[in-house]
C-alpha cells in the first residue's frame, strides 16, 4: 500500500519543491558571481566566492532533488496536517500590515492596533483584558524609549509618538 | 601568580555597580527565557543585542554571557515541572526530571539540577582562565589559511549536528555565506548583492536574520499548536538533595562537567549535544540501566552539568581565535563587533580587563543563579502559567521594537519579517535555520581568509592542505562530509543529530 502524504516523482513533493529553489537560488548565485568577475586564483575577484558557493547550492540542492525522486518526501499538505495553519496566515498578515503602517501612520497609530489584532486573533483573550494590554504595553514601551531613552521612533503623517 | 593577578583585576571590573547590575539582568533574563518554552537564548539575546549599544562593552557582554548560562539554569525547571524543555540543552532532562517530579521528588531534581549547573559552571571558569590564554598565545602563529579551514570545519561540524538531512544543513550554509557577502566587498569596494538599494550597502545586519529567523519564525510555529502544559502543582519542598542523592550524582556531575566542556570547546559543538551525550554515558555506566526514563537523579544531574559546563567552554574559540563555535557564541561576536572589539588571540592582551571581566563576572553569575533558582523557585514556576496568548504577542511587538532601535529603520523590520516568514517556511520543510546564521555570520571572514591565503600563497590550493593546522581541519571536514554515506554512522548522526535551534 502506497502512503499518500510520501510522494516521488508528483508536484506536491515538498522535498523536490525544496531542492527546486535551492537549484535556482544557486543559478542565480553564479550568475551574479560571474556578473562580478571572478578575478584569478592569485587574484580573486569580488564574484569569486559568490561562484564557487554558488555552485556547491546547486550541488547540494541536486542532492535533495535526486533523495526526493529516489526516495520521496512528504506532500505539502501533510506538512500542514493537524495544524492551525490559519494561525501562522494571519500572523504574517498582521506584521506585514504593521511593517507599511509604521512608517505611515508611527509607532503608536501602529503598534497597539497590532497588539489588539494578535490578542484577539492568535488564541483570543477577552476584550476587557485584551484592549488594555493592547494600550498600555505600546505606550509604556513608547514612554520607556521615547522620554526616558530618548530614542527616535517613527512619529508617521499625524505626528504622534 | 599571573593568573591570579589577572583574575583580581577581573573582580574590579566585574564588581562595579553598573556591571554587576547587567550581569544580574542577564542571568535573570536568561533563566526566565530558560523558563518559558518557546523563547530562547537565541531569541533572548538576538532581541536584547540593540541594548548592549548604551553601556560600554564589558557590560554589554557581560550581560548577554549571562543571557546565555543563565538560560541553561532556567532551561531545567521546565522540564523537570512541566515536561517541556524550556530550551534544546535541557530536552533530555525531561525524561528522568520530570518522572521524579511525578514521584513528589521535584525539590531534589531541581536543587541537583542546580548544584550540577553550579559546579559545572565553576569548573568551565576555570578551566576558561587557564586554557584561553595559552590558546590565545598559541593562535598569534595562525595564519589565513588556518582561519579559513577552522571554520570550514567549524561549519561542517553544525552540519553533521543538525537534525535532518545532510544536504539540507549544507544548503543552509552556503545560503548563510551569501546573505553574508550581501554589501561592500571588503577588499575592492565593489557592491554586492544590493540590488541598488543604499539599505544593502552595509549589507544584512545580524539581528534582524536572527530574530527573524529564530524569534518570529518561532512564534509562527508555537500558535500553529495549541501548547498544553501539565505543571506539577505539588508544593515544592526539599530543594536540598539527601545524601544518597549527593552520592549518586557525584559521579555524574563530575563526567558531565568534563565531557560538557570538551565538547563545548569544539566548533559545532554545544550545550544541547553534550547534555545527550552526557545522558548515554550515564545510563551506559550504570548498573541499573533500567532506572533511566522512571526518575533516575543522575539522568538529571549528568546532562544538567554538561550543557552548564558546554556553555563555558563555548567561550574559548570565540576568545581565543575569534571563532564562534555555535550560534549563540555567533551572537555574543556580534555584540564584541558592535563596539568595535575583534575577539581573538590578541583580546586578552590588549583588553584584559575585558576578558578577566566578562571570567569573573561569569563566577558572580553562577552564585546569582543559583540563588535565583533555589530559593526563588516559587516565582519561575509561577511565571510558567503566564498565558501563551498574551505572551506571544507581547514577544512579537518586543522584536519588532528591539529591531528597529537596533538601526532606527524600518528597513530592518521589513527584512526581519521576510525572515520571519522565510525561518518558518524553512523549518516546515525541514530547514535547520541554524548553519544559515553561523554562515552569516562566518561567511565574510572565510571569504576574507581564503582570498589573503590565496593571495600569499600566489594562488597554491596546496597552501591549504601543507600547513599542519590547517590540514587537520580539512581532513575532518571531510571525514564528516563523507561519513553520512555510511550506513553504521549515518545511524550514529542521526542519533546526535539535534535541533539547536530551540
Amino acid at each position: 500500500m502506497t502512503n499518500p502524504t510520501n510522494v516521488k516523482l508528483r508536484l506536491g513533493n515538498s522535498e523536490l519543491w525544496g531542492g527546486l529553489i535551492g537549484l535556482a537560488l544557486g543559478g542565480f548565485v553564479i550568475w551574479s558571481g560571474l556578473k562580478l568577475k571572478l578575478g584569478t586564483i592569485n587574484d580573486p575577484g569580488s564574484g569569486y566566492v559568490l561562484f564557487y558557493t554558488g555552485i556547491l547550492m546547486c550541488v547540494f540542492a541536486g542532492a535533495i532533488i535526486v533523495s526526493a525522486i529516489t526516495e520521496g518526501g512528504p506532500t505539502l499538505a501533510s506538512r500542514w496536517e493537524n495544524v492551525r495553519w490559519s494561525k501562522p496566515l494571519v500572523l504574517i498578515a498582521c506584521l506585514v500590515a504593521f511593517a507599511f503602517a509604521l512608517e505611515l501612520l508611527g509607532f503608536l497609530l501602529s503598534s497597539i492596533p497590532l497588539m489588539l489584532l494578535l490578542l484577539r486573533l492568535i488564541d483570543p483573550v477577552r476584550w476587557t483584558l485584551a484592549i488594555p494590554i493592547a494600550v498600555l504595553v505600546p505606550s509604556g514601551m513608547w514612554w520607556v524609549l521615547k522620554r526616558l531613552l530618548l530614542i527616535q521612533l517613527p512619529s508617521g503623517l499625524f505626528g504622534i509618538g | 601568580m599571573d593568573t591570579l593577578v589577572n583574575v583580581a583585576h577581573g573582580f574590579g571590573v566585574a564588581l562595579l555597580p553598573v556591571n554587576l547590575l547587567y550581569c544580574f539582568i542577564g542571568v535573570f533574563i536568561g533563566t526566565l527565557v530558560g523558563v518559558l518554552p518557546g523563547i530562547g537564548p537565541i531569541s533572548a539575546m538576538s532581541l536584547l543585542l540593540p541594548v548592549t549599544l548604551s553601556g560600554t562593552p564589558e557590560s554589554g557582554i557581560i550581560m548577554m554571557a549571562g543571557i546565555y548560562y543563565g538560560s541553561m539554569y532556567g532551561g531545567s525547571t521546565t522540564s523537570i515541572l512541566v515536561n517541556i524543555p524550556g530550551e534544546a540543552a535541557s530536552v533530555v532532562t525531561c525524561i528522568d526530571g520530570h518522572q521524579m517530579a511525578k514521584q513528589g521528588r521535584a525539590g531534589p531534581a531541581l536543587g541537583i539540577a542546580a548544584f550540577g549547573s553550579f559546579v559545572a559552571g565553576t569548573f568551565a571558569l576555570v578551566a576558561l582562565m587557564l586554557v584561553a590564554p595559552k590558546l590565545a598565545s598559541l593562535a598569534i602563529a595562525f595564519g589565513p589559511a588556518e582561519y579559513f579551514s577552522l571554520m570550514v570545519l567549524g561549519l561542517v561540524v553544525l552540519t553533521f549536528l543538525t537534525q535532518g538531512s545532510m544536504p539540507k544543513a549544507l544548503l543552509m550554509a552556503c545560503i548563510g555565506v551569501v546573505l553574508g557577502l550581501i554589501g561592500l566587498d571588503s577588499i575592492t569596494a565593489q557592491p554586492r548583492l544590493t540590488f541598488g538599494r543604499m539599505e544593502l550597502i552595509d549589507g544584512i545586519g545580524l539581528v534582524p536574520v536572527v530574530m527573524g529567523l529564530f524569534g518570529v519564525a518561532e512564534v509562527l510555529l508555537n500558535t500553529e499548536l495549541a501548547i498544553k502544559r501539565d505543571i506539577i502543582n505539588t508544593g515544592i519542598t526539599n530543594l536540598l538533595p539527601s545524601t544518597e542523592d549527593w552520592k549518586a550524582s557525584a559521579g555524574p556531575v563530575g563526567r558531565g562537567t568534563i565531557l560538557g566542556f570538551f565538547l563545548g570547546i569544539l566548533p559545532g559543538g554545544g550545550a544541547v549535544i553534550s547534555s545527550f551525550a552526557s545522558y548515554a554515558l550515564e545510563k551506559r555506566l550504570s548498573k541499573t540501566p533500567e532506572r533511566f526514563g522512571h526518575g533516575a537523579i543522575e539522568g538529571v544531574a549528568g546532562p544538567e552539568s554538561a550543557n552548564n559546563a558546554a556553555a563555558g567552554g563555548a567561550f574559548i574559540p570565540l576568545m581565543t581565535l575569534g571563532i564562534p563555535p555555535n550560534v549563540v557564541m555567533a551572537l555574543l561576536l556580534g555584540a564584541f563587533v558592535i563596539h568595535g572589539l575583534q575577539p581573538g588571540p590578541l583580546l586578552i592582551t590588549q583588553n584584559p580587563g575585558l576578558f578577566w571581566g566578562i571570567v569573573a563576572s561569569m563566577y558572580i553569575g553562577n552564585v546569582m543563579l543559583l540563588i535565583l533558582n533555589l530559593p526563588m523557585i516559587g516565582m519561575w514556576v509561577q511565571l510558567l502559567k503566564l498565558p501563551y496568548n498574551i505572551l506571544f504577542p507581547l514577544i512579537i511587538l518586543f522584536t519588532m521594537l528591539g529591531v528597529y532601535c537596533s538601526g532606527n529603520n524600518v528597513f530592518d523590520v521589513y527584512v526581519m519579517i521576510t525572515f520571519g516568514i522565510i525561518g518558518y517556511f524553512m523549518r516546515k520543510l525541514g530547514y535547520e535555520p541554524a548553519p544559515l546564521v553561523l554562515a552569516f555570520v562566518l561567511g565574510p571572514m572565510m571569504e576574507n581568509n581564503l582570498r589573503k591565503s590565496l593571495i600569499l600563497s600566489q594562488g597554491d590550493l596546496w597552501t591549504f592542505v601543507q600547513r599542519p593546522i590547517s590540514g587537520v581541519c580539512l581532513v575532518l571536514a571531510v571525514v564528516l562530509l563523507i561519513a553520512p554515506l555510511l550506513p553504521s554512522l549515518r545511524k550514529k548522526r542521526e542519533l546526535v543529530a539535534l535541533d539547536e535551534g530551540a
